[in-house]
């Protein structure tokens, strides 16, 4: 090989050093850049994480305190002191009806219809004047 | 003439040579970091960086039959505090006016957590003197200097602080305050059912009731991971090496019903108040399927204040009692008798007599409260609730068929009901019998059962004459909540006939009539069918006079039974000197509970309502 080969040779081998050094660098800033990136997300989804467990914590103890709240003893207190009179019926309170509820609505229902189509229902009347009912 | 250019032999050697060097620098320091000091440099990282962080996983829940908590977990932090924090802060170089502006803002935050945890001030400040703390010489390795003393770095500040109160106090930012946070089981209903729940003591190790029963399915398992922190102690999440995730413990769905359960704890309440017993147990459960859906014991307890709470009161009284049953305790001879057909309900028997010839041997009966002026039927027996009667019924089956028949119903063995460390019972083979116990064992004495096994004997009569299995737990739930697992009613064995069932619950009727032995549980236009049961105690090895066991057990309505019900009550003392009968201490207490769940539970009556004729007459005022 003669000198000016060699030199040409020796050139690009140092300017594809130089390239390569470029190359590597670019791509090392990359790699850097995309850890940083890894971080960052990394870090959002830890705070995303811890963001939904402390929802979680909240919403347990609300549940918790709602179900205290809704305690048997607690809204018998409330009841009491409101004064709401609030209470189950007593089974002397209650008319039980032997037949179907349908059947009795269709049925005033019906009678309701069969008053309007009959026009005014009149009803007599007398009236006592100066004496008792006879 | 050739151009030479910039890489000459020389320049091209001295470039080489720049970079073999360069390159050599970095390989030897390479080498010096990563071989040499490498132990060093990784114990260190170990040290400062890595870290391994417990992932607690959160304990499922346990509801009630409409989904009402009943226990929950929440969070709580324990605050402490390194006294020692703020001197190192502040040793740190600056300006003696800036450490003085930090020490005055450190003091100002200290002030508002004091405010905060309600503790004075002066309080909070011996918590944030730096102390020192006597240790052997040889165990002095926390400081440079073994001087037999070491730094108290750490002191517990306080327990069960609320999220809320965390949050507030954390935005403060206190230099050397540091926070752990732990789940702390919550009973929201505080006593309710406190004897089914049980609890989880201060170690997290479940006690008593579901909690323990249940414990596979609620605890979870915990996770953790390996994370790495900064110099601030910031976690570097995007280091986070291994992760085991938590996995959180499943919910628990019981058969028993908040109001329900509430109802019975009030009455058993008013049994206290008018009767001042011993003891008392309150058990319901379904007719058709043996779900429990309340039982209370007196005393109890508050399950969110264990810790105050005696042995003696945390015991499921229901399960681990013996009692002597009494005259409850005659259905089984009687429904034996009848399930046999060695009798019908009409067949009659003298109950006059005090002594009887019976295998050979005159054994004397145990006498009655009545004088009866004439035969009693078999009806009239229950509802008169005869011992006389009831110990003819036994030996007209047999001692060994009588015995079979109280297995049968399930005395002397475990019913299987899981919480509560429940008693088989006391109940002698027949080879073991004195000659009086075929007397007395029909009675409801020489025989020692629990009230559970009582209500399900009960029970047994309720559903048609199986033995039904006692069960609580209705559901398990993954931890979204989702169903894993039902369960469904279990059938012990088949006792007796449908049609032997059903005769005795038109004779137990009879008890609650105008006749019989419990009129006060009578709830009109509902068929009640049920038995009362008194039992002396036995005190001082003899039985009282004055001690009694009352109950009362029963279900209705009778033909369509939904609901079976025991009231116990173990030394009840009525008002006026009067003794502690089941008629007077249980059966009123029976009929109210049953009317506030023909309501609640809305149970129809059987029977024509009292009320019927208001259809005619209301559709005759229809417009």
């Amino acid at each position: 090989m003669n000198t000016l080969n060699r030199r040409a040779f020796a050139t690009q081998i140092f300017l594809s050093a130089l390239l390569m050094v470029g190359v590597g660098g670019g791509l090392g800033f990359s790699i850097v850049d995309m850890r940083h990136r890894i971080s960052v997300s990394a870090n959002n989804a830890r705070v995303m994480e811890q963001s939904i467990a402390e929802s979680g914590r909240r919403l347990a103890e609300i549940g918790g305190q709602v179900a205290a709240e809704q305690s048997p003893e607690v809204l018998e207190r409330r009841n009491q002191s409101l004064a709401l009179g609030l209470g189950l019926p007593r089974e002397n309170q209650v008319v039980r009806v032997a037949v179907s509820a349908g059947e009795r609505l269709a049925a005033k229902r019906n009678a309701e219809i069969f008053a309007s189509e009959n026009g005014l229902v009149s009803m007599p009347i007398r009236f006592n004047l100066g004496g008792a009912p006879r | 003439m050739t151009a030479r250019g910039f890489a000459t032999n020389i320049r091209l050697g001295l470039v080489a040579g720049l970079v073999v060097l360069c390159f050599g620098v970095l390989a030897v320091r390479l080498v010096q970091l990563h071989v040499i000091d490498r132990d060093h440099y990784l114990s260190q990282i170990q040290n400062t960086r890595h870290d391994i962080v417990p992932v607690l996983a959160r304990r499922g829940d346990i509801y009630d039959t409409r989904r009402d908590l009943l226990a929950t977990s929440q969070t709580e932090i324990t605050l402490a505090v390194d006294p020692w924090a703020l001197s190192k802060k502040l040793d740190l170089p600056r300006s003696p006016a800036r450490r003085e502006k930090v020490a005055s803002a450190e003091l100002e935050k200290r002030g508002r957590l004091a405010a905060e945890l309600g503790m004075s001030a002066a309080d909070m400040e011996a918590f944030f003197t730096p102390s020192w703390r006597d240790v052997s010489v040889d165990r002095d390795t926390r400081d440079e200097v073994a001087d037999g003393r070491v730094r108290v770095e750490w002191k517990k500040l306080r327990e069960g602080v609320s999220e809320e109160v965390f949050a507030r106090i954390a935005a403060l930012r206190v230099t050397g305050l540091t926070a752990e946070r732990t789940y702390r089981r919550v009973y929201p209903h505080n006593e309710l059912a406190a004897h089914l729940i049980g609890f989880l003591n201060k170690e997290g190790a479940a006690s008593g009731g579901v909690e323990s029963f249940a414990d596979l399915y609620l605890s979870g398992h915990s996770g953790w991971r390996e994370v790495e922190r900064d110099g601030r102690r910031t976690e570097l999440a995007q280091f986070r090496t291994r992760e085991v995730t938590p996995s959180n413990g499943w919910g628990v769905v019981l058969s028993i019903d908040t109001a329900i359960q509430h109802i019975v704890e009030q009455e058993l309440g008013a049994i206290v108040a008018n009767f001042k017993p011993g003891k008392a147990t309150i058990i319901v459960s379904d007719a058709q399927t043996g779900f429990l859906l309340a039982l209370a014991n007196y005393p109890t307890f508050n399950l969110n204040a264990y810790g105050s709470a005696k042995p003696e009161v945390q015991r499921n009284i229901a399960v681990s009692d013996l009692i002597e049953p009494g005259s409850t305790f005659k259905i089984v001879a009687a429904a034996g008798a009848l399930n046999e057909g060695m009798v019908k309900p009409d067949s009659k028997f003298d109950c006059t007599l005090t002594t009887i010839n019976y295998a050979g041997k005159v054994r004397r009966f145990m006498r009655d409260d009545h004088r009866y002026d004439h035969a009693l039927t078999v009806a009239e027996i229950i509802s008169l609730s005869s011992n006389v009667g009831a110990a003819q019924l036994a030996m007209r089956l047999g001692d060994r068929p009588f015995y079979d028949y109280m297995r049968l119903f399930g005395f002397g063995e475990r019913s299987g009901f899981p919480l509560g460390h429940e008693e088989p019972g006391i109940l002698a083979d027949p080879a073991k019998w004195t000659t009086p116990d075929i007397t007395r064992i029909p009675a409801g004495y020489s025989v020692a059962v629990t009230p559970l096994q009582i209500h399900y004997a009960m029970g047994t009569i309720a559903s048609g004459g199986n033995l039904m299995r006692p069960q609580l737990i209705r559901q398990v739930l993954d931890a979204q909540g989702e169903v894993v697992y039902s369960f469904k009613p279990a059938v012990r064995r088949t006792v007796l006939a449908p049609a032997t069932a059903q005769s005795m619950a038109l004779m137990l009727q009879k008890v609650v009539s105008e006749e019989g032995t419990a009129k006060v549980a009578a709830i009109p236009g509902f068929e009640v069918a049920g038995k009362t049961g008194t039992a002396q105690k036995i005190i001082g090895g003899r039985y009282s006079d004055r001690d009694h066991v009352g109950s009362f057990v029963g279900f209705f309505p009778a033909s369509r039974p939904r609901v079976v019900m025991t009231v116990v009550v173990d030394d009840g003392h009525p008002p006026n000197g009067r003794i502690g009968y089941g008629s007077v201490v249980a059966a009123p207490s029976f009929r109210k509970i049953a009317e506030q769940l023909i309501q609640y539970m809305d149970i129809k009556p059987v029977v024509a309502p009292v009320t019927g004729g208001l259809i005619a007459r209301n559709e005759k005022a229809l417009p």
